[in-house]
């Protein structure tokens, strides 16, 4: 049934695009909203039908095995609710209607990459949908065909393409050596081999490094800041919300957990990686003056608080890691969409000319301080708890110096986080922004709505850990 | 109403009620005023109602348990009943004075939305008997000091507030360490448990640093002293809450609850932590000799005397315990009169250069009065509260044979004296330079009854006198 995830945004792109082409802007938009608040709706009945695994005749046809576990519908609550708020914040930035059609187009062909990559049950579909998603957001990058926007995409693109021959030679390999593409058919061989395989060192190191570029992990970053940056408003929110976190981090953990396991040397690599991302990550924030550019490192340096996580290889530490992508999630779109409605409002984004605009725009400022003190891991926010629980798996792992780097990095991205908020919104009100106004409805909306779920899941975290938080730690078999 | 309803409603009224505050406001600032108050206030009353139930010897514990020892644990005691009551007395003095100072400003509704967030987060460290949650609020006076001491906007104000916003986050996260050590061994956040793993000692050196590291860096204590005269941008009285009531009691009172009531810490710190505190006291104490900013005069005093606090509570005594938590409530209440007199004085001259001040007693007699009054509090000039409290400190300290370290304090205390009469002495007596006067009656009245109080906390010792005294009988028993 769950297929449906996928088929059902896929005709809809169909439909859409039946002539008279002319379809009204207001039924498409209905459309997605209705897809993305049913998915988000159906995460929370995971004993219902629609879940089961038979996935009838259209997936014998499509030959596409689905995997349903609560990693899978965490994951699909996130791209519902990021998907959503891409396209309340797309009505202000997407001009006339022709392009908005194609806006909304290219927004279901990401939400069909996304959920066929969190459902996708052998890695052969899961790097077919990675390439799904990644192709619709080049297009999405570019979207206005500006300079920037090219160049931007064009970054994204090279390293994409080499990310995809280091994936395909990995799956060669790990072909090879199982004979099989299903995550639990290579898992159950890769048991039986020896370690020390060379081919299979090759096919791990391989994959890691392709999902390393794709996560945009230190130092595999090169496009990151470049295609955040200079993508539209509503596409850096999509991108950095979710697109990279699907891509990039939600393969490395499904990759990790399902199919190659932990070995030493593979933690050894991603609690390396993981910290380096952090700290360095927090450093180039620091020296940053564009808004989007520094929420941009910020990215790289919280994606590494996730990867440190799962490098701890334990059952907590996942939950950490996989609580963290959804609190990452939540902050840093919400965080792209302030700079959004700061640009849209002042037509600025270099943030040493910015300043006092808390003022004015309340709501605005409000939320980007809730977005930052969750990023930055002050409680009682949500970002507190899920880097506590990684740290608490780090430091019950025995790993104390991963565990303590993590906890004073905090310093670091408390400062950067504390010059975006004084340089832009904790200032005097400058002259030139006396006429200021607050944003309109389509951003202020997703801007409530997410800062609701930043207090709501901070304060309540130690109720929700049992219910939902916890059972995450099942995916680690058993 | 049942006792864990009271001890519950101390924390969220004013924890809930800063979030109504900012929306009150926007329809009328008198009624978020008095609301502010009301909110603060019934801390106070609801803490007063459990005073005889702790001097009984009774305690109240409410326990929830979550997932990963992350409890929602509060603890009732009479140490925490003490605290509660003298931190929501002076900081609802300190919120009726706001009435007349902050009349006149910007951004009003976030002011009174954070200084009730404050004492509502305080009030949660002051009961909790989880680590984390103690953490968590912590964490939340460190926001709202960070919103308060920048309150004013401009560049050089923010970056200050920044400064102790980093400095404070960064000895939090440094006692975030520590307690992870502590949960690994004793394998919970609970107090209690904690209590009884580590009472009788085994605790790790590096952990106790770990702590102290947080517990130095709120309470402004050397080496991570300087945020505090540099928050002195604040408005006046946001810096009387920070010094006198609420933050950096913080510190004192963490110190107090881990290192004296749940866990020994070894014998090593006995002499360790008289020792740091004994160099901030001197040296703060040095430093506000020079200073002629007449608030960063008074920030250094603060940083001298809560060496004074720690040295008593380090000494660990029965009698050098209760003569610190005498000092917690004179200092307070001396503290704050002084600040907000310092208040009174800049926003009528607009200087808060003690050098271009002098002969105010003319025109402002009632501030003078007060000033004087507080300054001999702070000074231990008998018979005002601070006498006793010091006394007992030193005698406490005394008992224990460590002169050297007893002689340290002594010139810091003579260093007191020294720069609180230069103070006096530059900004009352002598030429006038700027005339002023007291303009605003409510501000007058606030400094005033804080200048009583510091008398009547003299005469009338024996009441706080006794109440402290079981708190501290409890306290070394465990309790």
């Amino acid at each position: 049934m769950c297929l449906a995830l996928i088929l059902i945004p896929f005709f809809s792109i169909i439909i859409l695009n039946l002539p008279p082409r002319e379809v009204n802007k207001r039924i498409a938009f209905g459309l997605v909203l209705i897809l993305t608040l049913g998915q988000m709706f159906l995460v929370f009945f995971p004993g219902c039908n629609f879940w089961k695994m038979n996935s009838g005749v259209f997936g014998s046809m499509l030959k596409i095995d689905l995997l349903v576990d609560n990693l899978t519908l965490i994951m699909l609550f996130c791209i519902g609710l990021i998907v959503l708020v891409t396209l309340f914040t797309s009505r202000q930035f997407i001009g006339p209607i022709e392009k908005q059609r194609n806006f909304i187009n290219l927004l279901l062909v990401v939400l069909i990459g996304m959920n066929g990559t969190v459902l996708a049950r052998d890695i052969f579909s899961l790097y077919v949908f990675l390439e799904i998603t990644a192709v619709a957001s080049f297009i999405l990058i570019s979207f206005d065909k500006e300079l920037l926007g090219l160049e931007g995409a064009f970054k994204y693109l090279l390293l994409s393409a080499i990310a995809t021959i280091l994936m395909l030679s990995s799956i060669a390999l790990l072909l090879i050596l199982t004979g099989s593409t299903g995550f639990s058919e290579v898992q159950a061989v890769l048991k039986t081999l020896n370690p020390n395989n060379p081919l299979l060192i090759l096919a791990v190191g391989l994959f890691l490094a392709a999902l390393f570029i794709k996560s945009g992990l230190i130092p595999f970053h090169g496009w990151l800041p470049d295609a955040y940056s200079s993508a539209p408003a509503s596409v850096s929110v999509l991108l950095a919300g979710i697109v990279t976190k699907v891509a990039g981090v939600y393969a490395l953990i499904r990759i990790m957990v399902s199919v190659l396991g932990f070995s030493p040397a593979s933690q050894a690599v991603l609690l390396l990686i993981g910290a380096v991302s952090i700290v360095l990550g927090a450093l180039l924030s620091l020296t940053q003056s564009d808004f989007k550019r520094m929420l941009a490192y910020s990215s790289i340096s919280q994606v590494g608080y996730i990867i440190l996580g799962l490098g701890s290889g334990t059952a907590l530490g996942i939950v950490g890691a996989v609580f963290h992508i959804f609190n990452h999630c939540v902050f840093k779109s919400l965080l792209f969409i302030n700079s959004a409605a700061i640009e849209k409002q002042t037509g600025i984004r270099d943030m040493d000319k910015l300043s006092g605009l808390a003022q004015k725009m309340p709501v605005t400022g409000l939320s980007s301080l809730l977005a930052s003190l969750s990023a930055a891991g002050i409680p009682p926010l949500a970002g507190f708890w899920s880097k506590l629980i990684i740290i608490i798996a780090l430091w019950s792992a025995g790993y104390y110096t991963y565990a303590v780097i993590g906890i004073l990095a905090g310093i670091l991205t408390l400062a950067y986080f504390l010059s975006l908020q004084r340089r832009v919104f904790f200032g005097k009100l400058t002259r030139e922004f006396i006429n200021v106004k607050e944003a309109s409805f389509s951003l202020v909306f997703p801007m409530v709505l997410l800062s609701v779920i930043i207090i709501g899941v901070g304060v309540f975290t130690p109720v929700l850990l049992d219910k939902f938080i916890l059972g995450l730690g099942n995916i680690l078999g058993g | 109403m049942n006792y864990n309803s009271i001890v519950l409603g101390i924390i969220f009224i004013p924890v809930i009620g800063s979030l109504v505050l900012p929306v009150i406001g926007r329809a009328s600032s008198r009624l978020r005023n008095i609301l502010s108050f009301i909110f603060i206030f019934s801390s106070f009353l609801l803490s007063l109602k459990l005073v005889p139930l702790v001097l009984s010897g009774r305690t109240i514990l409410i326990l929830k348990p979550f997932a990963l020892g992350l409890n929602f644990t509060l603890y009732a005691d009479s140490l925490a009943v003490f605290m509660a009551c003298v931190s929501s007395l002076i900081s609802a003095i300190i919120v009726t004075y706001s009435f007349g100072y902050i009349s006149h400003y910007e951004n009003q509704n976030e002011y009174y939305s954070m200084v009730t967030l404050f004492l509502g987060a305080m009030m949660g460290i002051v009961f909790s008997a989880n680590l984390i949650l103690l953490y968590i609020f912590w964490e939340i006076t460190a926001i709202t000091s960070w919103r308060l001491i920048g309150f004013f906007r401009d560049k050089p104000y923010v970056l200050k507030a920044d400064k102790a916003f980093l400095v404070t986050v960064f000895g939090a996260l440094v006692m975030l360490t520590g307690f992870l050590m502590i949960y690994q061994q004793a394998g919970s956040f609970d107090l209690a448990v904690i209590q009884g793993k580590f009472r009788i000692g085994g605790i790790s050196n590096l952990a106790v640093l770990l702590i102290l590291v947080g517990i130095f860096s709120k309470s402004a204590t050397l080496p991570f002293h300087t945020w505090l005269p540099d928050a002195g941008v604040a408005p006046s009285p946001v810096t009387a809450l920070l010094h006198a009531a609420v933050l950096v009691k913080i510190g004192v009172y963490v110190f107090a609850r881990i290192f004296i009531v749940n866990i020994t810490p070894d014998i090593l710190w006995n002499t360790i932590v008289p020792l740091i505190a004994g160099l901030s006291a001197i040296i703060s104490a040095g430093a506000a000799l020079r200073e002629t900013d007449l608030k960063r005069l008074i920030a250094f005093s603060t940083i001298s005397q809560i060496g004074f606090i720690f040295f008593g509570l380090a000494i660990g005594n029965e009698f050098a315990v209760l003569g610190s938590l005498l000092y917690i409530l004179m200092h307070g209440i001396a503290k704050a009169g002084l600040f907000l007199c310092a208040g009174i004085i800049e926003q009528n001259t607009k200087t808060k250069d003690i050098t271009k001040l002098g002969g105010l007693i003319q025109t402002m007699p009632f501030t003078a009065i007060a000033f004087l009054f507080c300054s001999f509090s702070v000074m231990g000039i008998p018979p005002f509260g601070g006498f006793f409290s010091k006394y007992m400190v030193f005698s406490g300290a005394l008992a224990t044979g460590k002169l050297w370290i007893v002689l340290i304090f002594l010139i810091g205390a003579f260093m007191t004296i020294i720069y609180l009469f230069r103070v006096f002495n530059l900004v009352f007596l002598g030429q006038q330079n700027i005339s002023a006067k007291e303009t605003s009656p409510i501000m007058v009245a606030s400094v005033t009854l804080l200048g009583i109080l510091s008398l009547a906390g003299g005469i009338l010792i024996s009441y706080p006198y006794q109440f402290a005294q079981i708190a501290a009988s409890q306290m070394l028993k465990g309790l």
